[in-house]
């Protein structure tokens, strides 16, 4: 059960993201080869520190009004309250932040600290809820004819938890939906789009969101639909991901007892470059003719349902639509049909060439949270779930293998229009660092485990062929499938695997001094400009007059959404011995350099061009298998 | 010195003492105490720490004890019974503004850079009585000082004894948690809190000391911006003190001339950075009001404290300019309970 319901609402608003740039480059995390200019705004002639230097990392919803509520029975009435209601943050704790996994991967960004609440319009809290951090998946080229940042959608799904409920009793749809929550637990979902880029615009940092919040099971997947998964084939240009028949990755769910399904097009259909909904014609949701068994004849594929494009509440047409659904549509399904769609095939399919379907075999297999931070010594145990014309595919045998493809790097120098200064480390490597088993076979709720064992990487990612201080452990992705690829084949989904940040092992003196922590404050002084407006944090005398602080923050939770360090990066070993030095702030060896001063210059600057490059389009575009290909060609 | 309405203390007068006209008044003691901490805060904004770094140091270490103040104006309260209210949109005043029962003709304090005319009205609001070395100005009638108000409320507390005081005591933020801070649980322990914040705004009659925290008052603290010099010990004058320490300097280049944010258009860049501080102040009082209301633990605490860093990344951020430093502002310190202002 997910928020794919009967039962859901649907939000819209705004979100804004107010990342840090200056960690985009991982040539950036070269201490001694830090210049205090990568901390500048980004011209038209340096990349500098990127287009938003100075953020803090904040993710906030803004702005977000409830647009429709929906129960078994149908839309809720305008008298339910539900639909003044808004959806924000928590109103009583820092913004929630947006964090890279790593600079060689920064396509699974996570939020961290979210509290999600559904509100009066005067912000009285009507439910609260914590989000649990989850990355983005099925980031593509959404708005056609772009490949920038501001022309890529994505979505994310998780669940919330430690649910709280005011009195609600006046609204019919909340009272359903409290009752519905008894377990704890709320799903929620949500797209975002229409990235602004452009920091002379109050829309700077922000982008456009729209999702659904509905009941969850405990027992199912947190991050992933247990249902029908369309599967969308690339087209061979694009950056992030552009769909061969113009429809992106999406899920549905078949309620066979209410006779319907729900489909989220929320990131699947495209948008013009002013957000708007593309019309691709009017979608019609076919089950096809496969025979059901061996014995049957092939029928012809039977149409289930249409969505209109056009017309007074058309999905291109109707410019509320995107906004009110948040792209869920639901169709019925006849009686007839409903056996075979359970267990044959769907087919969306517009104008000429708009298209997508499940595989033939129905078959989807995704691990649940797909985003990883290990220590040697940790043993992972992640749940992957395979699945089956909407169903639980129990006894699956499953086949995991490392796969780096999608991991950020860059081989050889960067040319001369990249924002990059010099190359990157290479990810991925020693492999033996993570032990997994390469297979598995499911349970009879269609889970099976990959079970990761990580040892000490050593430090890959050292600059200087190792003799410099660098980027600590090494970034990995693992890849699930079938291991039977004939039987359960299609189009994969790229995105569709295990990212992992393996930290390497620290072992600082005994005691720890200011030379084992340095390097550390260093790097989060260089790549996290906005620490200056707090401390110092390269300096030994601005740290230790700030003891009290840090112990605080680096103390945290790394779930409360002020947790030190924002990044989400620092190993275990080392906050402990950050945290043990703190507490006796010894200056060790004097052979540690003071650091140069990075506070800003004060003096009035005229204000930089309005340049948009870069982002997380620049990192799409050192993917591994494309640099692989390019250094193929090449 | 700043005068207060002398309705401030009508209930705290001889048979008008109740333990309700006594929490009324410390309900307004905390209010008075915070509609300090915008003002000096937004001076504190406008300063590069750089540039003017004991004008910061001194500013900021007012502000923690405005803090503490609030704070122990809390602890009384709910020593007495009552629940401080604080997450609500009155209890920010207006900018530009009297403090809360302030008399109206008196002072108007507002949102603006460091200045010397806004250093007046800090001593202005600090100033005692009788500051030590100066003649004392005779108070025009009907008007009273916060020293008289804070005095009259321990006189109150006395007069009502020890029957007042809720058994167990509730909802004290301790010394674990805010250095300083008094745990009130009677007469004495109230009084003490009082006392403390008597001592440190205005010091005693006798001393510009702090009897605790090892600084000088308030006033005396801003004095030394105003005289240009710290102040140190002076054995041999009468009182032994002198401006005679290390000079201060203000340095203009290091003041940022920042434009209040709220006069810019609604859907503009500078109203957006606006809404998203107001909205974290917001998130702060109420913050602090679950702590000062049953919610006095180390989570709640620190929550309050990563409130006010993320305050202060995004009021740095707005005076230096940061995205776009064609224009530096302050924020407005308004009530916003949703984001952006509805």
């Amino acid at each position: 059960m997910s928020y794919l319901n009967a039962l859901r609402l649907h939000f819209a608003g705004r979100f804004q993201a107010n990342v840090s740039t200056v960690n985009n480059d991982p040539a950036h995390f070269h201490n001694a080869a830090f210049l205090p200019g990568y901390q500048d705004m980004q011209t038209s002639q340096a990349p500098n520190g990127w287009f938003n230097p100075q953020g803090d990392a904040a993710w906030r919803l803004l702005g977000c009004r409830v647009t429709s509520a929906w129960m078994p029975a149908g839309a809720v009435g305008p008298g339910d309250p539900v639909l003044e209601a808004i959806v924000a943050d928590s109103d009583r704790r820092p913004p929630a932040k947006l964090v890279d996994l790593d600079s060689e991967q920064q396509l699974v960004s996570e939020i961290w600290g979210l509290q999600v609440r559904i509100a009066t319009a005067d912000g009285t809290t009507l439910m609260a809820g914590d989000f649990e951090p989850a990355p983005f998946i099925d980031i593509w080229d959404r708005s056609t004819g772009g490949t920038d940042d501001a022309a890529a959608g994505a979505m994310y799904q998780s669940v919330l938890t430690r649910l709280e409920w005011a009195d609600v009793s006046s609204s019919v749809f909340l009272t359903a939906l409290k009752q519905a929550a008894a377990n704890g637990v709320l799903s929620i979902k949500f797209n975002v789009d229409s990235f602004n880029m452009d920091f002379t615009s109050p829309d700077f940092m922000t982008g456009r969101i729209a999702g659904t919040i509905g009941p969850a099971s405990r027992s199912d997947p947190r991050h992933l639909v247990i249902g029908r998964q369309f599967m969308a084939t690339a087209a061979p240009n694009g950056n992030f991901f552009t769909p061969a028949g113009g429809i992106n990755f999406c899920a549905g769910v078949v309620d066979a007892a209410a006779g319907r399904i729900y489909l989220d097009l929320g990131n699947a259909l495209t948008t013009g470059a002013n957000g708007a909904i593309n019309d691709q014609g009017d979608l019609t949701l076919t089950v096809s003719g496969a025979p059901t068994s061996p014995a049957d004849g092939a029928l012809p594929a039977a149409p289930i349902g249409t969505i209109p494009s056009t017309g007074p509440a058309g999905y291109s047409s109707d410019p509320e639509w995107y906004a009110r659904t948040a792209g869920v549509v639901v169709l019925p399904i006849s009686a007839p049909l409903l056996p075979r769609v359970q267990s044959s095939p769907l087919t969306l399919s517009g104008k000429a060439g708009v298209t997508i379907s499940e595989w033939s075999s129905g078959a989807f297999v995704r691990a649940d949270r797909f985003v990883y931070r290990l220590s040697p010594g940790d043993r992972a145990t992640i749940p992957v779930y395979a699945m089956q014309w909407g169903r639980p595919l129990g006894n699956a045998g499953l086949a995991f293998q490392l796969d780096p493809s999608q991991l950020q790097t860059q081989v050889g120098e960067p040319g001369p229009n990249s924002p990059y200064v010099a190359p990157s480390p290479p990810v991925a490597t020693p492999p033996a660092a993570l032990a997994f088993s390469g297979s598995a076979t499911t349970n009879g709720d269609g889970a099976a485990p990959l079970t990761i064992d990580a040892r000490d990487p050593g430090k890959p990612r050292w600059f200087k062929n190792g003799h410099d201080y660098g980027i600590d452990g090494q970034v990995y992705g693992i890849r699930p499938g079938f291991s039977n690829s004939a039987e359960y084949s299609g189009p994969d989904n790229q995105w569709n695997f295990v990212s992992v940040l393996l930290w390497s092992g620290f072992t600082p003196g005994d005691p720890v001094t200011w030379a084992d922590v340095q390097p550390i404050f260093q790097q989060y002084a260089n790549v996290y400009p906005v620490m200056n407006r707090f401390l110092n944090l390269a300096d030994y005398d601005s740290v230790v007059a700030n003891t009290w602080l840090l112990q605080l923050a680096f103390g945290l939770d790394p779930a409360d959404p002020n947790a030190m360090p924002v990044t989400r990066d620092l190993s275990p070993a080392r906050r402990q011995a950050i945290l043990s030095w703190l507490k006796n702030p010894l200056p060790g060896a004097a052979a540690v350099p003071k650091a140069a001063s990075l506070a800003r210059d004060t003096a009035p600057k005229a204000p930089p061009a309005v340049v948009t490059r870069g982002g997380k389009s620049a990192a799409a575009a050192r993917r591994l298998v494309l640099q692989t290909r390019k250094g193929a060609s090449s | 010195m700043i005068r207060l309405q002398r309705s401030m203390i009508e209930g705290l007068k001889g048979d008008a003492i109740t333990p309700q006209s006594v929490c009324g008044s410390l309900q307004k003691a905390i209010e008075l105490e915070h509609a300090t901490i915008p003002i000096y805060l937004y001076a504190l904004y406008s300063l590069d720490p750089d540039l003017n770094g004991e004008i910061v140091r001194i500013l900021e270490s007012v502000v923690v004890e405005e803090m503490l103040h609030m704070t122990l104006a809390a602890n009384v309260l709910n020593a007495l019974g009552g629940s401080p209210r604080i997450d609500r949109p009155g209890f920010i005043p207006t900018y530009p503004g009297p403090l809360p029962g302030g008399v109206q003709s008196d002072l108007t304090v507002s949102l603006a850079p460091f200045s010397s005319q806004q250093l007046d009205t800090f001593l202005q609001i600090e100033e005692p009585e009788h500051p030590l070395n100066i003649k004392a100005a005779a108070l025009p009638d009907g008007t009273i000082t916060i020293g008289d108000f804070y005095k009259a409320i321990s006189d109150a507390i006395a007069v009502l004894g020890q029957g007042a005081f809720v058994n167990p005591p509730r909802h004290q933020v301790g010394p674990d948690l805010m250095r300083e801070s008094v745990i009130v649980i009677a007469v004495p322990s109230a009084q003490q809190a009082i006392r403390t914040i008597i001592d440190q705004g205005e010091g005693t009659s006798k001393s510009p000391e702090e009897i605790v925290g090892g600084d000088y008052a308030h006033y005396y603290r801003f004095m030394q911006i105003k005289k240009g010099h710290l102040l140190v010990p002076a054995p041999g004058n009468d009182p032994p003190w002198a401006y005679a320490g290390a000079p201060i300097v203000v340095n203009r280049d290091g003041v940022y001339d920042l434009s209040l944010a709220s006069t810019y258009p609604e859907s503009s860049p500078q109203a957006f950075a606006n809404d998203n501080f107001n909205y974290t102040y917001t998130s702060l009082l109420a913050s602090l009001h679950a702590l000062f209301n049953g919610d006095a633990t180390a989570a709640q605490f620190n929550r309050a404290i990563g409130l006010m860093m993320s305050l202060k990344g995004q009021a740095k951020a707005m005076a230096e300019g940061i995205p776009n430093p064609a224009v530096i502002i302050g924020p407005s310190f308004e009530y916003q309970p949703v984001n952006p202002k509805a």
